[in-house]
């Protein structure tokens, strides 16, 4: 590996031309055909979904109505009614966004440390946060955090969000920074970069792809965190995936509220998926002119 | 001189670099697992803090001789486990490298690939339990469509075990390949243009060349979905609620210590089970590492 | 000098004297004192749905904001043993289930004693509640929770397909036409009911009573005995014989789909939730649906007729006085008639006999309401502080009778299993 990169770094117009020449061509049929399958096997449950929000519940039950239906929007009614919703949703955007964005700041570097010196015990302490089932973590964190009265607050799903979001971007990171070859930083200490300004301006930029990626797995992984927050979180702080459980009734799910919920759930996300793709497709095209 | 002030401010680099998360892991474990340590040398029921006794190692001798409900439980961790990641592994690198060169409306197949890690794992559980539902789900009917007779699904006591492991691919495919896809753009151009020059096929190609340079990431990926993998609990409990379903069919072992939790509020004993699980997973991921060390550059 | 081991060592021990430091220092954490806003737990059910309309008229009464919190059954119970294993502050009233958690609460101290609160008031009438629902709620004397919800089995069927229209009287009847009518092929099955272990040995007690059987007998098992075993082989042949595909998969959410899509002839599940069956929203039949007393077996009719749900106070909460106000208005006997009256049977007597409110009720499910309370059981499942594992026991034979498997051999080791049980359980019956 290291005997073929300095042959690359030597020439990254190659590499570019190549890329762009293969870009230009006609995909076969056989690629066609296997990205459509995989979009399709993907999506159609998810837009069985979506196509429920917009019916009642007798006609999510009644196959024959599957696809042709008359559409109803009481269902969206019902989840904003009673209010939960909507502040539902901004207490998952803070408490998704701040604790990514804090994960980030100790997982990064620390996946660096790991994977630049081969720390691999470390990696495997790290893991352990993962490993241990979240019974084992509700009672004894339910008592510290009461303690510390920090129960309901946004602290408290910030740092269990973390708890979670830090061991996976570390985790997906340190697969990223061991792939680096060594020699690129060693040349921008030659330069006069500090081994820390080694990290900064040469390793972190070559691992946006993986950087953006585990972000947004973290981000995703919060979105979604069901166990923590519905033990921690208080009235003002109840986040998405707690609300969405009102439509979990006693006698009987309603159907269309929920699938209408979950349907509004993917929304945001979806939307910062498609936004966010620019920054991941240009993360990859970095990587793949680095040379 | 130079190369040893160098050493030296790599060293303190790496521990300043390091040190934030792993304090913050260590502050946030420590208390519960001794906790729970402690609790699994006694008999707590009922109430964490009522009067329980000292049973020494009694309840590990109970679960491991239990072959009613926790060897069964880590059989079924043990198959749903390989079964899922090697599936997600499998066709998550099959669909890595089918997106992997640009195309038109590359943005927007992304973008629908991270939809199902999008949906909460529990909704995601309660959608599939209506699609498969055997009397009014739609799988069935299209089943029907094409003259196979309505299966129970998640319904049966065989069915249910292998319909989960279906829907944790579906759901968790999209992962893999986002992680492989952001491995393989990192990947240098050179080495699968020398292998093309030299008359290798695409098969060749990518079995010689290219997985062994995305040998690190394939790890990584590896490890951490079987870890969560091995956790599956959302999933399980949405479809067949408590016990793993009435005849325990899908019951692994977080579904298990998590019943004996909430359920029987056996303190004790969950914690003994919990201890032993936390030890399989630490064991195996230990022996994943071993194995693959000699591919980490 | 920053070594390695050292700091490893330093980081290590650092971390865990600052979590058992945090864990024992408890510097007094508080829920907002006496005067704070009430937290109110509630389960989703109708029940909550009907108070919750009027809770804005409690709060300007009390002059107290109130904090609703709803969730699932499961989450409700999650939730609690998480909170109150923690001696949790942070919540005042709970909405509970008193055959399942009663037991266990009351033993681990975390309900607060509501016996003199309820003799206290002229007017609330404690004495107006249903006996055997008060006695669910009461523990060795004390008072610890009031009956909010009551529910008996009701037999929903379809009176279009019925011969004579007419509801079967007796289990042996109901089974008859159910497989006579049974045909899955074009779409309907015979009977629909609860297979999945954990939901059905609820709805199976009063199968069980019906056949002379219990769970226990003298502080013994009762699922051994020829009864017992009868009703389990009566409940699976009914569920393979006439039942759908996947019975043993399912619970409530999964059979009111399917009656209500017009795809079963009987269904037996809780009255509480009526109305799923018969709203025009979600069923296609609710014209056609007519309610039914639960059909007789060889030891007559006998349903289970439970008290559901309650309301009770933490023991930790800092707003006790607050807390039983609340309880008070909503379990006042006006609060009672008024929310029987939109559909939410309670538990007093006052309530029911109120022609007024029982008209509300559609005339066959008051009917059938009225005689489950006259003949109804007590308990719906065993009368024991492990109320989880019991269930599972008994269960098990109620599993294999669905699957056809040996339910004797089930029934006779569950029987053994129950007993062993029944001898750790009573050690931990000490309030």
């Amino acid at each position: 590996m290291t005997a073929t990169l300095p042959k690359s770094a030597a020439a990254p117009g190659t590499a570019a031309r190549g890329r762009t020449r293969r870009a230009g061509a006609r995909m076969s049929t056989g690629r066609l055909v296997g990205i459509v399958a995989v979009a399709v096997v993907f999506t159609a449950p998810l837009v069985w979904m979506v196509l429920a929000a917009f019916k009642t519940n007798v006609q999510i039950g009644n196959p024959a109505e599957a696809v042709v239906f008359t559409p109803t929007l009481r269902n969206f009614g019902t989840v904003f009614e009673q209010g939960v919703f909507l502040p539902a949703m901004w207490n998952s955007v803070v408490v998704g966004v701040v604790s990514t964005a804090l994960s980030a700041v100790l997982a990064v570097p620390a996946a660096w440390a790991i994977g630049r010196f081969a720390m691999q015990r470390f990696g495997n302490w790290v893991l352990i946060a993962r490993i241990i089932p979240a019974v084992s973590l509700l009672v004894p964190w339910y008592y510290l955090f009461a303690q510390l009265e920090l129960v309901g607050g946004y602290t408290v799903l910030v740092l269990s969000h973390m708890f979670v979001s830090v061991p996976l971007i570390t985790w997906i990171m340190i697969g990223f920074f061991a792939g680096l070859p060594v020699e690129l930083e060693e040349a921008g200490r030659v330069d006069g970069l500090s081994a820390f300004g080694a990290f900064l301006r040469i390793s972190l930029p070559l691992a946006t792809a993986g950087t953006a990626t585990a972000c947004v797995l973290a981000a995703v992984f919060s979105w979604n965190n069901f166990m923590f927050a519905l033990i921690l979180s208080g009235e003002n702080t109840k986040t998405l995936p707690v609300a969405l459980f009102n439509f979990i009734s006693y006698a009987s799910v309603d159907w269309g509220g929920l699938m209408a919920a979950a349907t509004l759930m993917s929304v945001p996300v979806v939307a910062a998926a498609v936004f966010g793709q620019k920054y991941l497709v240009a993360g990859l095209t970095a990587g793949a002119t680095k040379g | 001189m130079a190369a040893t002030t160098l050493r030296q401010e790599q060293r303190r680099l790496k521990w300043a670099m390091l040190s934030p998360a792993l304090l913050f892991i260590l502050a946030m474990i420590a208390f519960p697992l001794l906790y729970t340590a402690y609790l699994s040398t006694t008999d707590a029921f009922g109430a964490v803090n009522a009067h329980r006794s000292f049973l020494g190692l009694t309840n590990f001798s109970d679960a491991l001789s239990d072959t009613r409900r926790f060897w069964p439980a880590v059989a079924r961790t043990a198959v749903f486990t390989v079964a899922a990641v090697a599936l997600e592994l499998g066709f998550g690198l099959a669909v890595a490298m089918l997106l992997r060169r640009p195309f038109g409306g590359m943005r927007w197949v992304r973008t629908v690939l991270m939809v199902p890690l999008l949906a909460t794992p529990v909704a995601v559980g309660v959608l599939w339990l209506l699609i498969l539902d055997p009397t009014v789900g739609i799988a069935n009917h299209l089943l029907g469509l094409v003259g196979i007779p309505p299966q129970p699904f998640l319904g049966s006591v065989a069915e249910s075990l292998p319909t989960l492991i279906l829907i944790d691919v579906w759901q968790w495919t999209p992962m893999m390949t986002l992680l492989l896809l952001a491995g393989l753009s990192t990947l240098p151009e050179e080495p699968e243009e020398a292998a093309l020059i030299d008359g290798a096929s695409g098969w060749q190609r990518f079995r010689l060349v290219t997985v062994p340079m995305l040998m690190p990431v394939i790890i990584t990926s590896l490890v951490l979905r079987s870890v969560d993998a091995l956790k599956t609990f959302d999933l399980i409990y949405a479809t067949k609620g408590p016990g793993g379903g009435s005849s325990n069919e899908a019951e692994t072992l977080n579904v298990y210590a998590y019943g004996l939790t909430f359920d029987y509020q056996e303190y004790g004993l969950a914690a003994s089970v919990l201890v032993l699980f936390t030890v399989f997973i630490v064991l195996i991921v230990i022996a994943l590492r071993r194995r693959t060390a000699k591919d980490q550059p | 000098m920053l070594n390695r081991r050292g700091l490893l060592k330093a980081a290590g021990a650092g971390a865990v004297l600052a979590s058992a430091g945090l864990s024992l220092t408890g510097c007094g954490r508080s829920a907002g004192g006496p005067d704070g806003d009430l937290r109110v737990v509630l389960a989703n059910h109708v029940w909550t749905t009907a108070i919750r309309k009027r809770i804005p008229e409690f709060s300007d009464l009390a002059r107290r904001r109130v904090l609703v919190s709803t969730m699932t059954a499961d989450q409700l119970s999650s939730t609690y043993n998480v909170k109150l294993n923690a001696s949790a502050p942070d919540v005042d009233v709970m909405m509970y289930r008193p055959l399942q958690e009663q037991l266990l609460f009351a033993r681990n101290g975390w309900l607060a004693d509501l016996t003199d609160r309820v003799a206290a008031q002229p007017g609330y009438d404690w004495a107006d509640f249903q006996p055997a629902s008060r006695e669910r709620t009461t523990v060795a004397g004390k008072v610890f929770g009031v009956p909010v919800v009551t529910e008996r089995p009701t037999l929903y069927y379809r009176r279009d397909l019925v011969p004579d229209g007419r509801p079967p009287a007796t289990l042996a009847e109901m089974f008859e036409t159910a497989a006579r009518l049974h045909n899955p092929a074009a779409g309907l099955h015979g009977f629909v009911g609860r297979g999945q272990r954990a939901a059905a040995v609820s709805m199976f007690s009063s199968y069980l009573y019906s056949f002379g059987g219990a769970f226990t007998v003298d502080q013994r098992s009762g699922v051994g005995t020829p009864e017992a075993i009868a009703a389990y082989q009566y409940y699976g042949r009914l569920l393979r014989e006439a039942g759908p595909i996947g019975a043993t998969n399912m619970s409530l959410e999964q059979i009111t789909p399917i009656f209500a899509q017009g795809k079963a002839v009987f269904a037996i599940d809780a009255d509480a939730v009526y109305r799923n069956f018969i709203d025009p929203a979600t069923s296609l039949v609710g014209d056609r649906t007519g309610f039914g007393a639960f059909p007789a077996g060889p030891a007559g009719s006998r349903p289970f007729n439970v008290p559901s749900w309650g309301l009770t106070i933490n023991a930790f909460s800092e707003r006790r006085d607050a807390a039983w106000e609340f309880i008070r208005w909503a379990t006042s006997p006006e609060m009672v008639l008024a929310l029987q009256a939109e559909g939410v049977p309670g538990a007093r007597l006052s309530a029911w006999r109120d022609r007024a409110a029982l008209a509300k009720f559609p005339p066959d499910l008051a009917a059938s309401m009225t005689a489950g309370i006259q003949t109804g059981v007590g308990a719906d499942r065993p009368d024991v502080v492990q109320v989880g594992r019991a269930r599972d026991i008994v269960g098990r034979p109620l599993v294999a009778s669905i699957l056809g498997a040996d339910v004797v051999a089930a029934a006779v080791d569950a029987s053994q299993q129950l007993d062993a049980f029944l001898v750790r359980d009573a050690r931990q019956r000490k309030i």
